[in-house]
């Protein structure tokens, strides 16, 4: 490997990254700084939480930097010695604050009531540490490197963390040569019981060609894909295949389905266990994330117990994946059985305009209509004349506004001509990127199934009769909400309710928007290193929500913040409001207003990275042994 | 009477000396203590050593107190082994001798070093205060920054500042949370002390690097009441090898509005290239995936890769299919090398793996999936 990185690296330090917003690189940051006191963090120390510029580690940095800039030498020193004493009260703190740490954390240290000094805190914790090390095994210390933590907890944490095991696989035919315990804590299935097995007896059946794929070298299946970073395209790789596809070293990477034990209630039992299984269950399945290496090995290193099978390949080789397989934090199995009951609900999508555009599949049982009856129609056919105006006004509403809109219960027609009684959320989503609004959803909770006795009545009396009277007043109710006028006799339907609305905030934003295409994003950073800012809104807003009305909620640190949402598993969106910058990552994000700043910041992300403008290279792929 | 403020200064002076040495020496056996090689040892300066030192304690209570954790207690019962909650993290050592233990101990360092290998990763131990309480000692090969540097340290001294609203919130847990070992799964940006050619450089030319995390709360309750998050932590790649049949790639605007799909994409999902140009990934998804989505998106908006979760993906037509895509943000047009600075148009680039067959063919959710049955 050549050694101009290093020279390349540090240049790129030095001039490169000024002109760039200093949250480019942490470098950067150092550079730009000159002669201001860069408050340096410490642990404990009171503003750690809050500031939230990057810290600059030692005081070399500071050498750098005043030497960089060439700055005379009399300013040089004036900057030495104004901060020096700074420094080295700053080393004192951290110094004590890590000695209250430490005092905090040793046993004999705590009951007592006065604070204790340096050096006896210090002579305590040695003794606390010679106390911990007397119970640990005394073969430790023996012939490999000392690992800060038991090999054995280190195992524990690993796995626990990961929610994996470790599986070696032969290729051939499948065979599990080897398995990690953690397997039982996952699939609920012993070792003994998997090691010999075949790994498609357990792989769910739809999935078994594609994990024969992955394991096999037979000329007849597609070729390596690669995708190239650079072009975001696939390169056809340049390797024959065949022995380089188990080459070792070779990654793969792929979900499958496998089969996992359901928990049974007397363990012990075989026999039990045998007739359980024999009941008409529908096998239980878990998405498993596989991720490892292709590793052959010369069979006369191993003891492998095969009937002398033909082999395809070189004789005198195993091949194998080595593989970790990981569930899904998504997917993990209902051990407990334990069934969510939710109140009666289903979820739509309209088009600006009010028809529906996807429609989920509880709604049929609730509607009766199946969701290709409903979906290309307008909402507004459906919904009771009554409640025309108040929802014509939320579908207003909820164009212009970020937050979610409640209704009021109304009804809506079912297909077999009654109502139900619904109440619904409305949000606008909108595209992250663009910020325009991309189509409404609606939760809609069923209240009653059986609206009282006297809308009925209405209701038969409006299906039955097509009078003039009841088209006269629903006529009514429709100018009323539209604002216009008809001539007698001109037909309104309620289907032209919704398309009437969308227009007019079409109309309103053509009148306000300022000359931005849609592609655009209102994003960038401010220049500040980090958003201060909590209620800035961007001017230039594009088509979706006009003029933001309504400020919505932003989330101080203090408050319930709606992120915490996202942090494990799934979350549907009647939990959360629209989803918004602030909500999910952080204060201040909204004020973005330039998409140039936005997209610098993400290239300097890519040119920095390691990977980005190289191909792959196969070289790295190899296992070393 | 000067004489005398010079001797006491000089008294004053030597008992300062003396009391230096002294804390020297103690310093010293501190780091004998700790569980590294001499040479490290010697290495360490004196706020380093209680770091350490520190790190050390903390793991030591975390591992050895009682756990409690709901889950794991009855998961061991149904499993027809009932143990005493600490024990599990003891290994069972009773009635083994020590050559059965060392054969162990070093299978299981073995392993562990090969599932973190292949997970192509790191192990954190965070508190719930932010601090790294341990990094498994691999943390160099994809931070560039040693296990001894780092570990002890405060993981907000190290993350991108925009991404320090998330990681507090990922560190903020409900007692319930505590209990059940919820879990964590999120995306942030670490200083990364590595050249391109994956050689460590130092902190001063350090590039953030992608990290997606994964893992779970764990408490002990004695002695006294610990609770940390138990993360893997892997860079996110941006080549991917051997995608299978199973798999399709696709290039999107930076609003998700598809510019290129490949041709497996007909093959599992039904839509034609040119069908899906310029449609909204929103489009094609089912309603209750929106969130999942929306996150993803975020994601790489702000931190340039992601992982989205398990979301589904409507076929044309009708029905459903499981996926889940991986994502990065790449400039959509080569890096021209005479202008490195100007500003290129950026894409999305997708890698989906398709989870499941198709669900529920029959059932038409969306009004496009209506329209083209219609069509047929």
């Amino acid at each position: 490997m050549s050694p101009w990185p290093l020279r390349a690296v540090t240049t790129h330090c030095l001039v490169g990254s000024v002109s760039l917003p200093s949250l480019m690189t942490p470098s950067s940051a150092a550079c730009m700084s000159l002669s201001m006191e860069m408050p340096r963090k410490r642990k404990g120390s009171l503003d750690n939480q809050d500031t939230k510029s990057s810290s600059i580690p030692d005081a070399d940095m500071e050498d750098d930097q005043n030497r960089s800039d060439g700055e005379d030498q009399n300013v040089k020193i004036k900057c030495f010695r104004e901060p020096h004493s700074q420094i080295e009260k700053r080393r004192r703190d951290k110094m004590n604050n890590l000695i209250d740490e430490l005092s905090a954390m040793i046993p004999t240290c705590n009951p007592m009531s006065r604070k204790l000094d340096k050096l006896t805190v210090l002579r305590m914790a040695v003794q606390h540490l010679k106390s911990l090390k007397g119970s640990a095994s005394s073969f430790s210390e023996a012939n490999y490197k000392p690992s800060f933590l038991p090999n054995e907890e280190l195992k524990h944490l690993v796995l626990k963390a990961a929610d994996g095991f470790l599986f070696v696989v032969g290729c051939d035919r499948g065979k599990i040569v080897f398995v990690s315990e953690s397997i039982t804590k996952i699939l609920n299935y012993s070792r003994a019981e998997l090691i010999g097995q075949s790994l498609f007896d357990y792989i769910h059946p739809k999935d078994m060609g594609k994990v024969k794929e992955q394991l096999s070298a037979s000329e007849l299946y597609p070729r390596e894909r690669l995708i190239d970073a650079k072009t975001g395209l696939q390169v056809q790789a340049d390797l024959p295949v065949g022995a380089e596809r188990l080459c070792s070293g070779a990654r793969r990477s792929f979900f499958c389905r496998m089969k996992y034990n359901k928990i049974s209630i007397k363990v012990e039992e075989k026999e039990f266990q045998a007739s359980t299984s024999k009941k008409k269950e529908s096998q239980r399945y878990c998405t498993v994330h596989c991720t490892g290496y292709m590793r052959s090995w010369p069979t006369s290193h191993l003891e492998v117990d095969g009937d002398g099978e033909p082999d395809k390949q070189d004789s005198s080789y195993y091949s194998c994946l080595v593989a970790v397989g990981r569930i899904h934090s998504h997917s993990t199995p209902q051990v407990n059985g334990e069934v969510r009951v939710k109140p009666i609900e289903f979820i739509t999508r309209f088009a600006m305009d009010g028809k529906f555009t996807f429609v989920d599949q509880r709604a049929t049982t609730i509607l009766g209509y199946l969701p290709q009856e409903l979906l290309g129609t307008s909402c507004y056919e459906y919904f009771h004349q009554d409640d025309l105006p108040h929802l014509a006004d939320r579908h207003r509403k909820v164009l212009r506004s970020k937050d979610k809109i409640e209704t009021d219960c109304y009804k809506f027609r079912t297909k077999f001509g009654s109502f139900v009684t619904l109440q619904s959320q409305w949000f606008s989503f909108v595209n992250p990127w663009t910020k325009e609004v991309e189509y409404i959803v609606s939760t809609n909770t069923v209240i009653s199934y059986d609206p009282s006795q006297t809308s009925r009545s209405e209701v038969k009396s409006e299906l039955s009769s097509n009078s003039k009277t009841s088209e006269d007043d629903c006529n009514k109710s429709l100018q009323v909400i539209l604002g216009i006028s008809t001539t007698p006799g001109a037909m309104i339907y309620a289907g032209s309710i919704g398309t009437q609305i969308a227009n007019e905030l079409l109309d309103f934003n053509r009148m306000n928007s300022s000359s931005s295409s849609g592609s655009i994003s209102p994003f960038s950073l401010p220049q500040d290193k980090c958003p201060q800012t909590h209620n800035q809104i961007s001017n230039n807003v594009p088509n979706g929500g006009a003029t933001d009305m309504e400020i919505p909620g932003k989330s101080s640190s203090e408050d319930e913040p709606q992120g915490a949402a996202f942090s494990g598993g799934e979350s549907l969106m009647v939990e959360n409001s629209q989803l918004d910058l602030d909500s999910v990552v952080g204060p201040g994000l909204s004020s973005l207003s330039n998409d140039e700043a936005a997209m610098a910041v993400i290239m300097s992300l890519l040119e920095t990275d390691t990977n980005l403008g190289e191909a792959v290279d196969f070289e790295e792929m190899h296992w070393s042994s | 009477m000067t004489a005398n403020k010079e001797k006491r200064r000089v008294i004053s002076r030597d008992a300062a000396r003396r009391r230096r040495q002294v804390e020297s020496e103690v310093f010293v056996d501190l780091s004998r203590l700790l569980p590294f090689q001499q040479s490290v040892q010697d290495h360490l300066d004196k706020p380093s050593v209680i770091r350490l030192t520190l790190s050390y304690i903390r793991m030591h209570t975390l591992l050895k107190g009682k756990t409690g954790i709901k889950v794991e207690a009855s998961h061991a019962v149904k499993c027809g082994q009932v143990m005493e909650s600490g024990q599990e993290w003891r290994g069972c050592d009773r009635g083994r001798d020590d050559e059965e233990k060392k054969t162990d101990n070093v299978e299981a360092s073995e392993e562990t070093n090969m599932f973190l290998r292949i997970l192509e990763g790191f192990l954190m131990v965070l508190s719930t205060e932010g601090d790294m309480i341990y990094l498994s000692d691999n943390v160099s090969k994809y931070m560039g920054l040693t296990q001894t540097e780092l570990m002890g340290h405060n993981i907000f001294e190290y993350t991108h500042p925009c991404d320090h609203e998330e990681i507090r919130n990922n560190l903020r847990l409900t007692a319930e949370e505590v209990w059940c070992g919820a879990k964590r799964d999120f995306i942030m940006r670490i200083k990364g002390a590595l050249t391109h050619r994956g050689r460590s450089s130092n902190l001063k030319s350090a590039t953030w690097k992608v990290l997606h995390c994964q893992g779970r709360a764990k408490v002990c309750v004695a002695p006294s009441s610990v609770s940390c998050l138990l993360l893997t932590c892997q860079p996110l790649p941006l080549s991917h090898t051997l995608l299978s049949t199973h798999t399709f790639t696709s290039q999107h605007s930076m609003d998700m509005r598809f510019t290129y799909c490949d041709q497996r994409m007909t093959l599992l999902l039904g839509y034609s290239t040119e069908e899906l140009l310029g449609r909204s990934i929103y489009d094609l998804c089912h309603i209750l995936d929106t969130n999942c989505l929306t996150k993803n998106h975020l994601n790489l908006c702000f931190k340039s890769q992601s992982v989205s979760g398990q979301y589904r993906m409507l076929v044309r037509g009708g029905g459903y299919v499981w996926v889940e895509s991986h994502s990065a943000v790449i400039p959509s047009v080569r890096p021209s090398k005479s202008r490195p600075g100007a500003h290129q148009p950026l894409c999305i680039l997708c890698v989906t793996y398709v989870l499941s067959g198709v669900e529920e063919p029959s059932l038409q959710l969306s009004l496009d999936q209506a329209v083209h049955r219609y069509l047929r």
